[in-house]
């Protein structure tokens, strides 16, 4: 999985590809931990991600709760398998997916 | 009496031999050197004092006993040491002081012999000490110290009775040469037994040397010829001087008789003749016939007036009126009556000028009115007259002390009184004269009562006047000077010959052994000692030559090493770069770990690992060492290693590796150089090792669950080390988590200052011993070589260290993937996942869902079971995917795990059960279950859907 950052006025934006299972949450993680502290706006885009598992779930929602704090959050790009998940696991509830 | 001196002398050697051997055998060896001293000095002095009784010498009268005391504290000294000398010196000494008050002893050369036996004791010390190293000296100059002593011995005899050389010479006389013979004897057999017993293990080193020696022989000779030159010389002068002083004491006496028979028969003529002149001048009657009676009465054979011009006018002889005295040389004589200078006038019996056939005496008065009266006898009555006084005219007269003078008559019939002679005639008590070839007043020697004497003579007035005195008291003093300057020459060249030893000893063998000594130890490689002899020019000048020269080598030395140690460094530098030095080697292969370290000794050595991926799934890697050490080794390490290479790369079994390398190695291998090698190639598909040994240490091999272990299967034959030989190959079936350490013997043989081994048992104790930490390839062998550093300490490291580490993480091959649960386990289940679904050929959705399902099952596994070995297989039967994860680790149902509640809000969920969840929805069924200790969980995906 690659990760493609860019930030602009407090938006912070994540084109990630390849896949987000357990092997790669953790450099998500670690990407977020260092770049999330002054944005106020947090944008995912998951056009090049093929899918995403349990552990990538994990770090998508310690997102969340800390954009639910101090911005907002979301997630663009999502395709069928990736929906699916987010479907089956009520994260599309609480995600804000465009 | 001879026979008691040689067997006393022995007395010395046998003395030497029972301590010597008490001192081997026995527990006096043990005891400490003061007392071991002490001992030897009493048993000599007890033998320096038997040595002087009668039991052992020889009496020469006076109670003086000819013996060999001086012998026993030179054998202690010599022999023994300085101490003990000392001490049997004074025992010796002493005994032969006092034992002379108790007439043990005599007397007379009490003083000399007590001094000389305690100098000896302090001689032979000093000599031990000084001249011998305080070791044994050869037996010669035992023998020559023997006699030394002895010389002094008598010297100290004539110094103690000087004033009665005569006794003293006498003593000297007989002592000296037996005395000389039986100590030097005594001395050297003593020192020579004692050396075949030891065989001279710890004789002297005085005269090994060649300079010594050399100098010792000329130094002998020239000594030896100076004596020679000098004793003769003394002894020719000596006689020269005695003979004239013989012979003047000799003609003075008999001068002194001649003197006096003189005198006699003067006075008895001249009286007679002043008788005859009375008469005559009284006489009116001036008439031959009368002077015939007047020779008549007087009875003599001629009366003679003689007138003022000196010629005869009146005389009873006839025929000589008219005869001029001044015409024959014996009656010219009397013409000094007639310058009236003397008035009377007696000549010495002789024969006449008229008639040289007749011996007369004459005498001659002057006469009042000029001219002289004189008067002739003839022998007979002239010897008649004055016999009775000549015959005591020799009495009481001497010549020195026991010579005499005696008067014979011209038969050589002894005449003269007071000796026991009288009236023998010379030649029957054996003093043959015979005046045809003993001139007179010439000294000669004839034997008389059996010895030797010199005899002189002289005729006087028709006596011969003999004078005798004994040679050997006529040659007395010059006997005492011969043998006196004799001794002290040879004292004097001895301590002369010492003097100069000392000298070239201090001067030059020395010296010339401390530079020896030291070249010693820069020829045996310590070029950091330096030559300091300073003790004359000379040496100094040698000394610094030699330091300079050996700094300038020192400096080349230095040179070349420094060239050929940066050669060797640079040489090393190239073998190291053809081995595989960037860790970690394959950075995208996570189902295997590899490493290997070599340090190399200070020497370019002959070790080398190397590894390569044969392809995808195929890694070989080895381990090598070359015999030997150096530049040869390094090579040959190079050809080895690219010929195993290239034979692995082109794609043999590891045994064929090793049968065709050897072949390759075994051409032009003329160095004789072998390499033992251990090499593996794995199967990651399978995890099949199959391995080949040609002689080399066997590895370690750790199995996932086990322990380290030799793995001991008979190894082939060393690479290059004999043409034809086929190798093995052994086949080994890894599980992910086996480690296999391969090493040196550079490990193994470690050695520590003690030169103990590190040794096998070290190293498996070690690696068994070794934490989680470090399991990882890299720290195992940073361990290792830590122990290593920490066992060899200070000691220098002589081989090479090389060591590989290797250990599989899974194995991943068909459908199937074996792994440890471990920190790289999530990619490998990544990386077999997506092989799966690239091979499904399915929507992309059904991928993921498949993808999601091994990724969620697998991290369970991973972060939760504390399983130590897992596997993921599957298989695809009409559109239907079977997944089957297997793991051994803790009893955990899936199946039973309550849903998560995922209407919650964000800030209300948890994440926990949420993969489960998710499979369970993706999946058709799920089937779990718990077998042989192990979680079996089945899936079933659909693959259409």
């Amino acid at each position: 999985m690659t990760i493609k950052q860019t930030n602009e006025n407090g938006k912070l934006t994540l084109a990630l590809s390849g896949r987000l299972d357990t092997v790669t949450a953790p450099d998500l993680e670690a990407a977020l931990d260092s770049s999330l502290s002054g944005a106020t706006e947090l944008c995912f885009d998951f056009t090049d991600l093929e899918y995403i598992s349990s552990a990538g779930l994990r770090v998508l929602l310690k997102a969340q709760k800390i954009m639910n704090t101090k911005g907002s959050m979301k997630i663009t790009g999502v395709n069928e398998t990736i929906m699916e998940v987010f479907d089956i696991t009520g994260f599309a509830d609480i995600l804000t997916i465009e | 009496m001879v026979f008691t001196l040689i067997l006393t002398a022995l007395y010395n050697a046998i003395l030497a031999v029972l301590i010597y051997i008490a001192e081997k055998k026995t527990a006096f060896g043990r005891i400490g050197y003061k007392k071991k001293q002490i001992i030897i000095g009493i048993l000599f002095g007890a033998m320096a004092a038997f040595a002087s009784t009668r039991f052992a010498g020889v009496d020469i009268g006076d109670g003086t006993i000819m013996n060999v005391r001086d012998a026993a504290p030179l054998c202690a000294g010599l022999i023994f040491g300085a101490p003990a000398a000392i001490i049997a010196g004074i025992i010796g000494g002493l005994y032969r002081y006092i034992s002379a008050f108790f007439g043990l002893t005599g007397t007379y050369t009490q003083l000399a012999c007590s001094i000389s036996t305690a100098l000896a004791g302090f001689i032979a010390a000093a000599l031990r000490k000084f001249m011998f190293d305080d070791k044994k000296p050869g037996w010669i100059y035992g023998v020559a110290i023997g006699m030394l002593m002895e010389i002094i011995h008598m010297l100290m005899i004539f110094f103690t009775n000087a004033n009665d050389p005569g006794t003293a010479f006498n003593f000297v006389k007989i002592c000296s040469l037996p005395m000389m013979l039986c100590n030097g004897f005594s001395v050297g057999a003593a020192v020579l037994v004692i050396s075949l017993l030891g065989k001279d293990r710890d004789a002297a080193q005085f005269g090994k040397r060649h300079i010594s020696r050399t100098f010792q022989t000329w130094l002998l000779i020239c000594i030896v010829v100076a004596y020679v030159l000098t004793s003769t010389y003394t002894y020719m002068l000596q006689s020269q001087m005695s003979n004239t002083e013989t012979e003047t004491v000799i003609k003075t006496s008999i001068d002194d008789v001649d003197q006096d028979i003189h005198d006699t028969s003067d006075e008895n003529l001249l009286e007679k003749t002043n008788l005859i002149k009375s008469e005559y001048s009284a006489s009116s009657d001036k008439s031959a016939a009368f002077l015939q009676s007047l020779a008549d009465k007087y009875n003599v054979a001629e009366i003679h007036i003689v007138d003022d011009n000196g010629i005869i006018v009146n005389t009873n002889v006839p025929r000589y009126i008219g005869f001029d005295m001044a015409s024959g040389e014996q009656s010219a004589e009397f013409l000094v009556l007639l310058d009236g200078t003397q008035k009377s006038f007696a000549q010495e019996y002789r024969p006449q000028s008229y008639d040289s056939s007749v011996a007369y005496k004459y005498a001659g008065v002057t006469l009042q009115e000029g001219g002289f009266l004189q008067v002739g006898y003839d022998a007979t009555e002239f010897r008649a007259d004055i016999d009775s006084t000549v015959k005591k005219i020799a009495t009481n007269r001497h010549i020195g002390e026991n010579g005499c003078i005696v008067i014979c008559d011209d038969e050589w019939n002894i005449v003269s009184e007071g000796t026991d002679y009288t009236g023998y005639n010379l030649a029957s008590i054996g003093i043959r004269i015979d005046p045809e070839n003993n001139a007179e007043n010439t000294i000669f020697s004839t034997d008389f009562n059996g010895k030797p004497h010199l005899v002189e003579y002289e005729y006087a007035e028709g006596y011969y006047i003999v004078g005798v005195i004994g040679e050997e008291e006529a040659l007395f003093m010059r006997d005492v000077s011969v043998y006196l300057s004799s001794f002290m020459e040879v004292l004097i060249f001895a301590a002369l010959f010492i003097l100069v030893y000392f000298l070239i000893k201090k001067l030059i063998i020395d010296n010339l052994t401390e530079v020896n000594r030291v070249l010693s130890k820069i020829t045996n490689g310590n070029l950091d000692v330096t030559v300091d002899v300073r003790d004359n020019e000379e040496f100094a000048s040698l000394s610094d030559d030699i330091n300079s020269t050996v700094n300038t080598l020192k400096r080349y030395i230095s040179e070349a090493e420094a060239r050929i140690d940066a050669e060797l460094e640079f040489a090393k530098q190239i073998q190291y770069s053809a081995l595989p030095s960037v860790f970690p080697p394959y950075p995208n292969r996570k189902e295997f770990d590899i490493y290997a370290q070599m340090n190399t000794a200070k020497e370019v050595g002959g070790d080398f690992y190397d590894f390569y991926m044969l392809d995808d799934s195929t890694i070989a890697f080895l381990i090598a060492d070359v015999s030997g050490k150096g530049i040869p080794a390094a090579m040959f390490m190079m050809k080895a290693k690219t010929i195993i290479k290239d034979l692995a790369e082109s794609g043999m079994g590891v045994d064929d590796i090793f049968t065709q390398a050897n072949a390759k190695l075994c051409e032009n291998n003329d160095a004789g150089m072998f390499v033992t090698a251990w090499m593996a190639i794995v199967d990651l598909k399978t995890g099949i090792m199959s391995v080949a040994n040609a002689g080399h240490n066997p590895p370690v091999i750790k199995r996932a669950n086990g322990k380290f272990d030799y793995e001991k299967q008979r190894a082939g034959f060393v690479l290059a080390g004999m043409e034809g030989i086929k190798y093995r190959k052994t086949e080994i079936q890894l599980s992910p988590g086996d480690q296999i350490y391969l090493y040196t013997d550079g490990v193994t043989e470690a050695t520590d200052k003690d030169d103990k081994l590190y040794g096998e048992e070290r190293l498996i104790n070690l690696l068994n011993s070794l934490g989680k930490n470090d399991m990882e390839v890299k720290s195992l062998c940073e361990a290792v070589k830590r122990d290593i550093d920490r066992f060899v300490g200070d000691a220098p490291q002589f081989d090479d260290i090389t060591m590989v580490s290797f250990r599989l993480n899974f194995i991943k091959g068909g459908n199937k993937l074996s792994f440890i649960p471990g920190k790289d386990a999530g990619a490998a289940v990544s990386d077999f996942a997506q092989q799966l679904t690239s091979k499904l050929d399915v929507l992309p959705k059904i991928s993921s869902k498949v993808s999601i399902a091994i990724d969620e099952i697998a991290s369970n596994i991973i972060n939760y079971s504390k399983a130590k070995t897992a596997h993921i297989s599957y298989s695809i039967e009409a559109n239907r995917l079977n997944l089957m994860f297997e793991d051994d680790g803790e009893p955990y149902n899936p199946l039973e795990k309550e849903d998560p509640d995922i209407t919650l809000s964000a800030e209300e969920r948890q994440i926990g059960g949420l993969g489960i969840f998710m499979v369970k929805k993706m999946t058709e069924s799920m089937d779990y279950k718990y077998e042989n200790n192990k979680n079996i969980l089945k899936l079933v995906m659909a693959l259409n859907s």
